[in-house]
């Protein structure tokens, strides 16, 4: 199988941005117990933040990043401040609370849109259906998003890893993540590490959409077509697992270019829509091989790969 | 005259959505499956229509091609045939209201299958994401049933003159609805009906008492896609188009969703008062959206504004009401009665 190097570096840039969603939805699964639904609408809310900044004040979108992450964060602790938290303090199911997510979808699609129809108006410009690709420029002969997307990758990763294992508040929130009944006691207070996980998730969303638009076209539904990968990404990695995140929006990502690429050299370019097919097929074959997702598979205990490793 | 449209706009919605809640009450009231897929099964219950029954119209005629152009062809021979004998486009109807119902058993059950021994959230996530994907596919591809073109259907009333055709549909909607509703009723208040409720509330209780709880997810979710497929054929055959686009998910999941959360859960006489809330507040915001803009002087459509209100109100009853408008009632079986008769002698 031989790629062009453009096609690779593309799906490199969307599997980068795969795991950031990915990651953000593995870790407020974690914490609350609940996928959540509206995680694509979240980065669509972060594409918005930077076309914003783009035509109103003539910020390139590589400038946006800080600002989408901090209203991201605000967005997610805001989420679960008002929606999910009045929820779980009534004790409400896993499913009223996946309804709920569901809704804060809708509402958010709500607002997006209306948005884009306003910006649209005051700019006179289309904001229903934007790409940032004419803004991107090269370096050397690698185009800056590839850079972009891998060193804001690197610098997240970096940064989650030393506060997960370098600082007291990390061993807190990872103790309130495996156990928090018994991190309560230890004194750790789970509602700060809930809402810390919340402002995480939605600045991670926030950040990849912001780069989304230099991969994809944006419309306000996007956010309901991508949560189809974001979740084979998550359940593919095993949902409780930060780790498997990593690993899951990797596969998926790439699976999802590069297949549907190969498929198109056969077939023709009318098949590039069907990408999202290819993601439902790895999350479907996932679940049933091994439903507890890559990181819930007991590796030592399969018997033939004992016997090739021996 | 504006008057008789618009209550016959919230009839017709009424019974189409009708349908679609009492299917999805028996899975997600009754049987506690999050079924986050069921526009797939409206869907399914489309593509009956403009994917199938178009085609079997087409052989039948002779008339080669694609499928748009060629629908198009079918419809006006086909409303030729049905004008000049009522039977056939009666039959027609029935013939794709049985196969839809068929087609959406065997998808619900299959679509089911990866998913049925896992945990409510992986179920909602998994059958939510083919759900997406399957509305994806039919939408980009033009060659199952028209995509972002969409298909002709046949008029199957072209033997009524036009001014009646609406009220006849109507009618004709409100009466399968009722069908339905009185079959869902029966089953949900069987022994099945408590089996299902039994495993919502402890899967392990019911497996101990030797039930397997995997095969009765699958046989519910696809009793309940058969019905739900129902009002994907008559939505068809009463807009006498299938466009992709009309079977999102917003229409025929969340809302569905709202409906029933806002009637009641496990309850079929609330879902009914649900679902007529909801309709008439949602036809009134369809009819008078430009009056609304207007007025508002609002700078986008007002359809973003419905999706905004409609969320908000999905929240407040999560919150505040989430019992609904009608509260579910224990099942008063014979042994249950005596026993409640007892206790009112005792007092």
């Amino acid at each position: 199988m031989a790629f062009e190097a453009e096609v690779l570096e593309g799906a490199i840039i969307y599997s980068n941005l795969l795991v950031l969603l990915s990651i953000g939805l593995t870790i407020t699964y974690i914490t609350t117990a609940v996928p959540n639904f509206a995680q694509g609408s979240f980065a669509v809310f972060g594409s918005y933040i930077a076309l914003t900044m783009l035509r109103l004040f003539g910020i390139h979108p590589y400038y946006s990043i800080p600002i989408a992450l901090i209203f991201g964060g605000l967005l997610g602790v805001a989420v679960y401040l008002f929606i999910l938290k009045p929820l779980i303090d009534r004790e409400a199911e896993i499913v009223i609370l996946m309804i709920a997510t569901l809704a804060l979808d809708l509402i958010l699609l709500g607002f997006l849109g209306a948005y884009s129809d306003y910006l649209g108006g005051i700019t006179k410009k289309a904001a229903k259906k934007f790409i940032f690709t004419p803004y991107d420029f090269n370096i050397g002969n690698i185009s800056a998003i590839f850079i972009v997307s891998i060193i804001v990758i690197a610098i997240i990763l970096a940064s989650l890893f030393l506060l997960l294992y370098k600082t007291k508040f990390g061993v807190a929130l990872r103790a309130s993540m495996e156990n928090p009944a018994l991190a309560e006691i230890m004194g750790v207070n789970v509602e700060y590490t809930r809402i810390f996980s919340w402002f995480l998730s939605g600045s991670l969303a926030t950040v990849a959409g912001c780069l989304l638009p230099f991969r994809q076209e944006i419309v306000p539904l996007t956010g309901s077509i991508i949560i189809v990968s974001i979740f084979a990404a998550s359940i593919v990695g095993g949902l409780a697992s930060i780790y498997g995140a990593l690993i899951g929006g990797y596969i998926v990502g790439i699976s999802e270019s590069l297949v549907t690429y190969q498929l198109s050299t056969i077939l023709g370019s009318g098949v590039l829509v069907y990408s999202k097919v290819v993601s439902l097929i790895v999350l479907v074959v996932m679940l049933i091989l091994a439903p507890q997702g890559l990181t819930g598979v007991k590796w030592r205990k399969i018997k033939w790969l004992k016997s090739i490793l021996s | 005259m504006a008057q008789e449209y618009l209550i016959l706009d919230i009839v017709i919605w009424f019974g189409l959505y009708l349908i679609v809640c009492i299917s999805l009450n028996v899975e997600y009231g009754f049987g506690g499956i999050p079924n986050f897929g069921r526009a797939l099964a409206v869907l399914i219950g489309a593509i009956t229509v403009g994917g199938i029954v178009n085609r079997i119209l087409m052989a039948t005629f002779g008339v080669s091609g694609g499928i748009v152009e060629a629908s198009g062809l079918v419809k006006s021979v086909t409303n030729e045939i049905i004008a000049a004998n009522p039977a056939i486009g009666i039959g027609i109807l029935v013939a794709s209201l049985l196969l839809a119902a068929l087609l959406g058993a065997i998808t619900g059950a299959l679509f089911i299958l990866p998913s049925a021994k896992l945990s409510e959230d992986y179920l909602a996530i998994t059958l939510l994401a083919i759900s997406e994907v399957m509305f994806m596919v039919s939408y980009y591809n033009t060659d199952m049933i028209g995509g972002y073109y969409g298909v002709s259907v046949p008029n199957v009333l072209a033997f009524v003159p036009g001014e009646q055709r609406l009220s006849i549909f109507a009618l004709i909607i409100l009466l399968i609805a009722f069908l339905a509703y009185l079959l869902v009723d029966r089953v949900t208040n069987s022994p099945y009906g408590r089996l299902l409720r039994a495993i919502r509330e402890n899967e392990m209780v019911a497996e101990a008492y030797g039930k397997n709880v995997m095969v009765v997810r699958i046989k519910t979710v696809a009793f309940g896609s058969a019905i739900a497929a129902l009002a994907g054929a008559l939505y068809a055959y009463y807009s006498v188009n299938v466009i992709a686009s009309s079977f999102s998910r917003v229409e025929w999941t969340f809302y569905p969703f709202l409906m029933i959360l806002l009637g009641g859960l496990a309850n079929n006489k609330g879902v009914i008062a649900g679902v007529l809330a909801f309709v008439t507040v949602k036809v009134l915001l369809m009819v008078y959206k430009f009056e609304i803009t207007a007025a508002l002087h609002l700078p986008f459509e007002a359809v973003w504004l419905e999706y905004i209100m409609f969320g908000i109100l999905m929240l407040i009853i999560l919150i505040y009401k989430p019992e609904g408008l009608i509260k579910e009632k224990p099942i008063m079986t014979d042994p249950i009665k005596r026993l409640v008769d007892k206790i009112k002698k005792a007092k």
